[in-house]
């Protein structure tokens, strides 16, 4: 009978944003560049639905179901995108109301 | 959650291919179509093979589907004693006899009826991905 050997247990790695405050003064300007790529990306995200949008109506050659999809994913990134600015808005209130 | 939207697009888009093959197939029950030769010849069915997509391929090796290719059916045509038809056959065993088409309508149906189910399926799945992907938001309240 072999012996119960323990498994090793890896740590769920996190995903590295390369988040790295540079300096008490500049601390938050990789953080913005994340912030803006985001922001592009679901923009690039709803323009390419209104293109899908827009070809289908016009009789294009596009397949009705693609199209379809290309609005949905707007519309999830677009939602969480929405839930992560409230998310960040509040902890910016939040650090207003700090009394000092 | 935006791969598996994209994988059950893919699927979507190729049921939907392999419908316009089936109604190819029944529109074309009777019907003659030249060949590379200039020859009239009885219509064959067409039918799709299905690849998997390595465009669509995630991380964890989940792929997508894609149309590799329409292939046509190499069977004996259905022959009809018409010697008055244009294009009945002038000699041989078969003269005066018309090539037809041997379509199997039974076994198109059912694949139309197979694409529809499998169209409806996917579309329950990427259901279930927009679902998992619109609970996750409640992760952030």
């Amino acid at each position: 009978m072999t012996p119960i050997t323990s498994l090793p247990l890896t740590p769920p790695v996190a995903p590295s944003l390369g988040i790295q405050p540079q300096g008490a003064a500049g601390g938050g300007q990789p953080f913005k560049n994340i912030l803006l790529e985001a922001l592009n990306q679901v923009n690039s995200m709803q323009s390419e639905a209104n293109e899908a949008v827009q070809q289908l109506v016009t009789g294009g050659d596009v397949n009705p179901a693609e199209v379809l999809t290309t609005l949905q994913k707007a519309d999830i990134s677009f939602r969480m995108m929405l839930q992560i600015r409230n998310k960040l808005v509040a902890a910016y209130q939040e650090v207003n109301n700090i009394r000092i | 959650m935006i791969p598996a939207l994209d994988i059950s697009t893919s699927a979507l888009v190729a049921q939907r291919i392999r419908l316009d093959t089936v109604s190819s197939n029944l529109a074309n029950l009777t019907s003659m179509e030249r060949d590379e030769k200039g020859n009239m010849q009885p219509y064959q069915a067409r039918y799709v093979i299905f690849q998997t997509d390595d465009a669509l391929e995630t991380k964890q090796g989940a792929v997508g589907v894609k149309v590799a290719s329409v292939q046509t059916e190499q069977v004996e045509p259905l022959y009809r004693w018409q010697p008055a038809h244009p294009y009945a056959i002038k000699d041989g065993p078969k003269k005066g006899y018309v090539a037809y088409p041997r379509v199997n309508m039974t076994a198109e149906m059912v694949d139309a009826l197979v694409a529809t189910r499998a169209y409806e399926a996917n579309i329950g799945a990427m259901e279930l991905s927009k679902n998992m992907a619109q609970q996750s938001l409640r992760i952030l309240g």
